[in-house]
């Protein structure tokens, strides 16, 4: 089963007296495992994509299944079920909160998830462990290193063991040497069997990939596998 | 249980945002501090002049006294109302013996101000006389000696009993006045007795008992035979048993006097309902319009503390973005932020019980009297607080909504 799987979604936006076209008829699927970049210029609808798929936003028209259910007319609560417990999300500017813990950051979306985890701290820890932060679990985000913010997020990202990590260019902010370190977690992350989506306009980081799919003006214009 | 879990976890982030901004939110805190720190210290004045009111009341003999006042007779009574001997020590005799809802009956005449001498000292003093049943009328018990009895009244002897303002004036610290002799418009009187000093300050603007610690007793019939000659008195004050039986009371009374007065009307009973209607509208008005300036006050205090939430809000669009992005609902973003609102006003309200402690302190040492007292009232610090509690919630409901309905990717976005 699909992890998405998207049909002739449509999604307009009035601007003004105009009509934008962000998402004109893409039809998708998201198979478990997949490391996927979506690349483009900007305007092509690729963000808008991210947002359909993070559960942030809702298609004008077309259908999404997640996971076998279709989701494309769901409340907004419901939506934030979805961000909270099955989908992971990895930021170019990390967007932790400044004002909590290492430890507190990650388990932010536990604290939301309105499911019950008794062990949530050794999980945090263990999602610190995985990306190699587990010994900054106390200190505050502004004490970190950018490469070092961005591990925290993506434990963050891990803490729900999420259907789907979606990353919108999360290797923006960060200098070449931490850009290899993140990419190699996230092969890493994907070889252990985790779907991962990004969202970059960068080639390079597009190549460590193994699927590209290419946007222009709302529409896909390839998709690539490797 | 989600709600108390996620109003918990909001308090305590409340804490921590009150904390990290500590200037800020004393600023969103100060309205609400002083709010309540004006509801009771106003309170506190209001109802120590209430208190103060009471008193004046209580000494002029409470909602149970009665008095008989002289009046104009009906036109066609006119012609012959000399035929009434006007009030007389009679009338409370027949009183005293006819009524049966009675408690007490004190007749008084009011001689006027007279020169009180001893020896050497000399002293102004309103001259009272009164029956032995006056003193168990009064606030105010014996300091040394004793009161009048029957045969001072059967004799209409030369004794005297003297307010403390007298015996402080006229005597030496430590002298007994008792059994010495004092001279009064010629007559030497013997004091028998003298009264407790009421209040604590000498200085008549701040002891409302001023007056009555300088008045000087004498027996009634003393009073009437060797000053005035005759059995007229100038008051007549009736305590009836209980509030329950005032109007049969005051009818019984009536009767009573038409025989004395020999049908005439010259005489009207009238009660303490007219001033005690006119005290507590009095009260009211003090309550209202000085809880409704620590109302309005307290208005502002909320205005100001949505204010401030509303440019928290503002500032902090980025962190409400990745809070609904990892999953909070906008339910949990308006929790938070309520709960904040509650903590600010309920610390504000706790700092403001503390400052009103202070302020009435304050207010006490410099307004130390008597007359004007300062009450710290238990009931307005509990009443100032949840009221700023409320008025907190409530200005926090607004900017929490703003906070709940902002969109998740804009609020992402923002800078």
């Amino acid at each position: 089963m699909a992890v998405f799987e998207l049909q002739d979604v449509h999604k307009t936006y009035k601007m003004g007296s105009e009509t934008v076209r962000a998402l004109d008829g893409v039809g998708l699927a998201i198979e478990p495992g997949d490391f996927a970049a979506i690349l483009g210029p900007s305007g092509s609808g690729k963000s808008t994509l991210m947002h359909v798929l993070g559960f942030m936003d809702r298609p004008s028209s077309g259908q999404i299944w997640f996971e076998g259910k279709e989701v494309s007319r769901i409340s907004r609560d419901r939506q934030a079920w979805y961000r909270a417990n099955r989908i992971g999300f990895v930021f170019q500017t990390f967007n932790l909160l400044p004002r909590l813990s290492v430890v507190d950051n990650v388990l932010l979306p536990v604290s939301y998830s309105r499911e019950k985890m008794p062990d949530k701290r050794e999980r945090a820890m263990s999602a610190l462990e995985r990306v190699g932060m587990a010994h900054r679990a106390d200190h505050v985000p502004n004490q970190l290193s950018g490469g070092e913010r961005q591990r925290v997020s993506i434990a963050r990202a891990l803490i729900n063991k999420p259907s789907i990590i979606l990353a919108d260019e999360p290797t923006g902010a960060l200098d070449s040497k931490n850009v290899e370190k993140i990419l190699a977690l996230f092969e890493e992350l994907v070889d252990e069997g985790q779907t991962f989506v990004m969202v970059t306009h960068d080639n390079e980081v597009a190549a460590h990939t193994r699927r590209i799919v290419r946007m222009r003006d709302g529409q896909i214009e390839e998709d690539l596998r490797r | 249980m989600n709600f108390i879990l996620g109003f918990y976890t909001g308090i305590v982030n409340g804490l921590r945002e009150v904390w990290a901004h500590k200037f800020r939110s004393f600023l969103s805190m100060i309205g609400i501090i002083l709010g309540v720190a004006a509801l009771v210290a106003m309170v506190g004045v209001v109802q120590g002049m209430i208190q103060n009111m009471r008193i004046y009341f209580e000494n002029a003999g409470g909602i149970t006294r009665i008095f008989v006042e002289d009046m104009e007779p009906p036109v066609e009574q006119q012609p012959f109302a000399h035929l009434s001997p006007g009030r007389t020590y009679n009338d409370a005799l027949a009183i005293g013996a006819g009524s049966t809802f009675i408690e007490t009956v004190a007749p008084q005449l009011n001689i006027g101000w007279r020169r009180i001498q001893y020896g050497r000292e000399r002293e102004h003093a309103p001259l009272r006389g009164v029956g032995p049943e006056r003193l168990s009328t009064m606030n105010q018990g014996i300091d040394e000696g004793r009161w009048f009895g029957d045969l001072d009244m059967e004799q209409a002897s030369l004794v005297t009993v003297l307010g403390g303002h007298v015996v402080r004036d006229l005597f030496e610290e430590g002298e007994s006045p008792v059994g010495q002799k004092v001279k009064i418009q010629g007559k030497m009187f013997t004091i028998v007795g003298t009264l407790e000093y009421l209040g604590t300050d000498e200085d008549r603007r701040r002891n409302p008992y001023y007056w009555q610690n300088r008045v000087v007793y004498i027996p009634l019939t003393t009073a009437m035979k060797r000053f005035n000659g005759d059995e007229k008195i100038n008051e007549l004050n009736i305590f009836i048993q209980d509030v329950s039986v005032m109007q049969d009371a005051i009818a019984q009374v009536e009767n009573i006097l038409l025989q004395t007065h020999r049908g005439i009307r010259d005489f009207q009973v009238r009660t303490m309902e007219e001033q005690l209607a006119e005290f507590k509208k009095l009260e009211r008005s003090f309550t209202l319009a000085l809880g409704g300036v620590a109302g309005i006050s307290l208005l502002v205090g909320g205005l100001g503390i949505m204010n401030v939430m509303l440019a928290v809000i503002n500032e902090r669009i980025r962190e409400i973005g990745v809070r609904k992005a990892v999953g909070a609902r906008g339910y949990d973003i308006f929790i938070q932020f309520v709960a904040e609102a509650v903590v600010i006003s309920v610390l504000g309200g706790i700092i403001g019980m503390i400052v009103s402690v202070g302020l009435v302190h304050l207010l006490k040492s410099v307004v130390t009297s008597d007359e004007f007292r300062i009450v710290l009232s238990p009931d307005a610090m509990v009443a100032g607080f949840f009221f700023s509690v409320t008025i907190g919630v409530a200005a926090g409901v607004y900017p929490a909504l703003k906070a709940a309905s902002l969109n998740v990717i804009d609020a992402l976005r923002y800078e």
